[in-house]
């Protein structure tokens, strides 16, 4: 196997299996490098050995950019979302539409259809932000030539939200850097419909509703126009089939050791030394592992002491723990049919049950009441079980990092009692129907994965750590400090989620940069 | 509960007893937070005790701290301009530390014991900035500020004070140091450009190292001295001040006030070629595109001592503006260091003119002199680099 290449990707997710396709593509050699035996990072499928496949951690796709996910040929069928309601007349919403479960008139129907469509052409507004580089304002503004193309985007952005006319502009202005829980309420009842939005803003986030920008992140749910869809064959037939497109054009894998350190001669990076001592060389190196993580691969010392300040400081909490079980049958939910059974379920009743969940882990404690994300894929994609076994995924929020005492037996079984408890509410009789339970915390997830504080977003989405500051101030653009070195990752912008454009961007910047001219 | 009592207003430092007792003129200055005498006697008298005996200056006041470790090499290399491997064991050397941008945060001197310790003087507190710098290198940073106390003993009868005083450092070139004594270090340092030496002593009971020097210096012509005095020395030397010649960046408030060490004249002390430092990609940056500015060293007509002066190019054009400026009276010239704005001092060096007002009992008169950029120090004289020294 050659160890020479024009570019080396650290880290086989979906983001470093994106960027090394685009560059392939290009015409560059690329190399990706893998920790672990198989590709995926957090969007794996885990596989038991007995007849069970199951999404690992993440679960459903919200927001794939539809140019990856139009290459990729992976079926994905669009799940409708259920809000379970504790007094059993749960809310059916799809897109813009809105009912109870069982068919009738809901009467908030028409405000969520106006707030729906608004907040999605929010959404698509910001959207075009996400595909290229976060404008380089400073310089732009400097008048240096090269700016014009961003000052362009900006410019763009300005018109469209004019276009948008006086009064929407003045309302996606006054929305935008507030809190979704006070934006839900002005429309909505504090009940399931406003709880299912309220967890949306906050889906993997160190945040509750009450959280100013929260409504940035609930409009960034919406980025592709907030369908959710469930990949046929997994999360991990996502991966695969990216895996296969950089493959198909020429990327070589080497998995099963990670990456000790990043090799520089002269600010200029040469290539990755293995964990096994080999080295693999390469004119560029992009790391899709988190922003520290990254800056400590090439070493301190290659830092300014400021960026390496910013760099630790970098919020990266995760708030989402994971429960995988293995039922010998799905559950009766009173309420749903049987087919509902297989739409995205969540548990959020009302806004402000979703903020009381995200108080506790400010305290490093957990929710006495979680928020919970449940499918049953198997309902949907009955090829990934046989005898007739089901498997639950379930997103708990919110499991602190780490708890004031740390993840002991005795917390872990609290946590998940507790998101037994919470789903036996709704399901009862379903503990009689676990075979098999899998709890992961924040932590484990960082040990599984390598993601920084077992973060979905790699750093958190918050103001602060956004557009021309995300991952921090001067590394906003990919290029990460040493030259050839770029950061691809989700705490690249725009962030995570499994959308493939902070590869995709920053392969892109690799190959305008002249890096490999 | 009780509240330890802080002190209001400045504090005295380890020398104070021996000051007070011989300060004619209750001259006193602010430095950081001590008293420091600004003058003891007279300033001219402590000047010339520096050009022709010798004199003692209580350095206590600056920042002091310690960097020990198996990376202090590595994590120093990273935070100032220069090789730090290129200092030897047992040597000390002027070093400048930059922002990310490039922008000086201070200079200072490094004193180097080996590759794992090492300590930093300088004028301005630097203690966070130095654990932020440290982070993710094995080292430990102690700030001897207030546990290290310093003498600067400086003047062609230096050498034969220490000599009297029992401390032989005959063999000790420019820029050596050691540990002469259990406790007392001494190095061949200083702020005047002239023979001179620096002593080193726990803080606590630092007035021993006083009284054995004040006695030994009797026959020698010893005198204290305060900071006015040594302002002149050091401008005639040519080494610039903090917060005169150039702002410290951590502490300027106002945007653009940085200066990169080659703007302020110290091109040579940026090693772009010994790894990556803290501003290196914008100093790099800057080496390409120009300086913005100049610190150059003027001699400026007249004898009216140029402080504040605005300079102009061909008497019309305001180009910049001196940053201290005195009149010598070894080099018997009217010196200044003042900053251009580039390209003035860089490729432009003529038709430069100073705008000086004075005062003329009562009436104020402006004046326009001409400057010419200088090179060289103000003041050298061989004594300051012989070794062994001799009585000068």
């Amino acid at each position: 196997m050659s160890t020479d290449f024009d570019a080396i990707v650290i880290g086989a997710g979906h983001n470093g299996l994106v960027a090394a396709g685009e560059l392939a593509r290009a015409g560059k050699r690329v190399c990706v490098v893998e920790r672990a035996d198989v590709p995926g990072g957090m969007a794996r499928n885990v596989t038991s050995g007995d007849g069970v496949t199951a999404p690992q951690i993440a679960h459903l796709l919200y927001n794939l950019a539809p140019d990856i996910s139009r290459t990729l040929g992976v079926e994905t069928r669009s799940l409708p979302t259920i809000g379970l309601s504790p007094d059993g007349r749960h809310v059916l919403l799809q897109a813009g539409d809105l009912r109870f479960a069982d068919g009738e008139a809901h009467p908030e129907a028409a405000v969520f259809a106006v707030l729906h469509d608004r907040l999605t052409r929010f959404a698509a507004l910001l959207g075009q932000l996400s595909d290229a580089p976060p404008p380089k304002l400073m310089e732009g503004l400097a008048g240096a030539l090269s700016g014009l193309r961003d000052i362009g985007g900006l410019a763009k952005l300005g018109l469209n939200l004019k276009r948008m006319g006086k009064a929407e502009m003045r309302e996606f202005l006054r929305i935008l850097l507030s809190n979704s829980y006070d934006v839900l309420l002005d429309e909505l009842n504090d009940g399931p419909v406003a709880g299912v939005l309220a967890a949306d803003a906050v889906r993997g986030a160190w945040s509750g509703p009450r959280s100013p920008g929260s409504v940035f992140s609930l409009i960034y749910r919406l980025g592709q126009g907030g369908d959710v869809r469930l990949p046929m064959g997994g999360m991990g037939a996502v991966m695969a089939a990216l895996e296969k497109s950089a493959v198909d054009s020429g990327a070589a894998l080497r998995y099963g050791s990670g990456v000790a350190s990043v090799d520089i001669e002269g600010d200029r990076v040469t290539g990755v030394t293995l964990e096994d001592g080999s080295k693999v060389r390469g004119r560029a190196v992009l790391s899709s592992l988190g922003a520290a993580q990254t800056m400590l691969l090439a070493g301190p010392s290659h830092y300014d002491i400021e960026t390496v300040r910013r760099l630790r400081n970098v919020r990266s909490k995760g708030t989402v723990g994971k429960l995988n079980l293995v039922l010998k049958a799905v559950p009766d939910i009173p309420g749903l049919t049987d087919a509902q059974r297989g739409a995205r379920l969540v548990v959020a009743p009302s806004a402000s049950y979703v903020e009381a969940a995200f108080n506790p882990v400010k305290y490093g404690e957990l929710s006495a009441e979680p928020v919970l994300e449940v499918i049953i894929p198997t309902l949907t994609d009955p090829s990934l079980c046989d005898d007739g076994r089901h498997v639950m995924s379930v997103n708990c929020q919110f499991l602190p990092h780490v708890p004031k005492d740390g993840w002991t037996e005795a917390a872990r079984g609290t946590a998940q009692n507790r998101i037994m408890a919470t789903l036996g509410h709704y399901m009862p009789g379903l503990a009689d129907h676990v075979l098999q339970a899998e709890l992961l915390t924040p932590a484990d997830i960082e040990t599984l994965t390598g993601a920084p504080g077992g973060h979905w977003h790699h750093a958190e989405l918050s103001i602060d750590q956004l557009l021309t500051v995300r991952p921090v101030n001067g590394l906003s653009r990919y290029a990460f400090g040493v030259q050839g070195y770029y950061l691809c990752g989700a705490s690249a912008h725009p962030g995570g989620d499994v959308t493939g454009q902070p590869g995709r961007n920053a392969a892109r910047q690799l190959l305008r940069d002249g890096v490999l001219s | 509960m009780s509240v330890a009592h802080v002190p209001l207003g400045l504090i005295p430092g380890p020398f104070h007893d021996r000051l007070l007792a011989l300060s004619r003129t209750q001259n006193w200055v602010d430095w950081a937070g001590y008293l420091s005498p600004g003058v003891l006697d007279t300033a001219e008298f402590e000047y010339f005790a520096i050009r022709n005996q010798a004199t003692l200056f209580d350095i206590s006041p600056m920042h002091k701290y310690r960097i020990t470790g198996p990376d202090s090499e590595a994590m120093l290399n990273r935070l100032v301009t220069r090789s730090v491997a290129k200092i030897g064991d047992g040597r000390v050397g002027y070093v400048m530390w930059c922002d990310e941008e490039g922008m000086l945060i201070d200079d200072g001197t490094l004193f180097r014991t080996t590759s794992q310790d090492f300590r930093l003087c300088c004028q301005e507190p630097m203690y966070s900035w130095l654990l932020d710098a440290a982070w993710g290198f094995d080292v430990e940073i102690t700030d001897e500020s207030h546990t290290v106390a310093g003498l600067s003993l400086q003047g062609p009868t230096s050498w034969s004070v220490l000599k009297d005083a029992g401390i032989d450092v005959s063999d000790l070139k420019p820029f050596d140091w050691r540990e002469v004594e259990d406790g007392l270090w001494v190095s061949r340092t200083g702020f005047t450009g002239d023979l001179g030496y620096e002593i080193w002593v726990p803080w606590a009971g630092a007035t021993d190292i006083w009284d054995r020097i004040w006695t030994a210096g009797r026959m020698w012509g010893l005198r204290a001295i305060g900071y006015e005095a040594l302002h002149l020395a050091r401008l005639e030397a040519g080494f610039i001040a903090a917060g005169l010649d150039f702002q410290p960046v951590h502490a300027a408030m106002r945007l653009h006030r940085g200066r990169t060490p080659i703007e302020l004249g110290f091109g040579k002390m940026v090693h772009f070629d010994k790894g990556h430092f803290n501003g290196r990609r914008a100093l790099l940056k800057q080496r390409e595109t120009g300086p913005r500015f100049m610190l150059v060293k003027l001699d400026v007509g007249g004898f009216k001592p140029a402080q504040g002066a605005l300079i102009y190019h061909r008497k019309r054009r305001e180009v910049g503006h001196v940053t201290s400026g005195v009149w010598s009276p070894t080099a018997k010239r009217n010196i200044a260091l003042a900053e251009l704005k580039a390209p003035f001092g860089v490729t432009r060096t003529s038709d430069l003119w100073a705008e000086i007002y004075v005062n003329e009992e009562g009436r104020w008169n402006r004046r326009m002199v001409p400057v010419t950029i200088e090179d060289k120090p103000f003041f050298m004289n061989k004594r300051a680099r012989a070794t062994p020294p001799g009585a000068f």
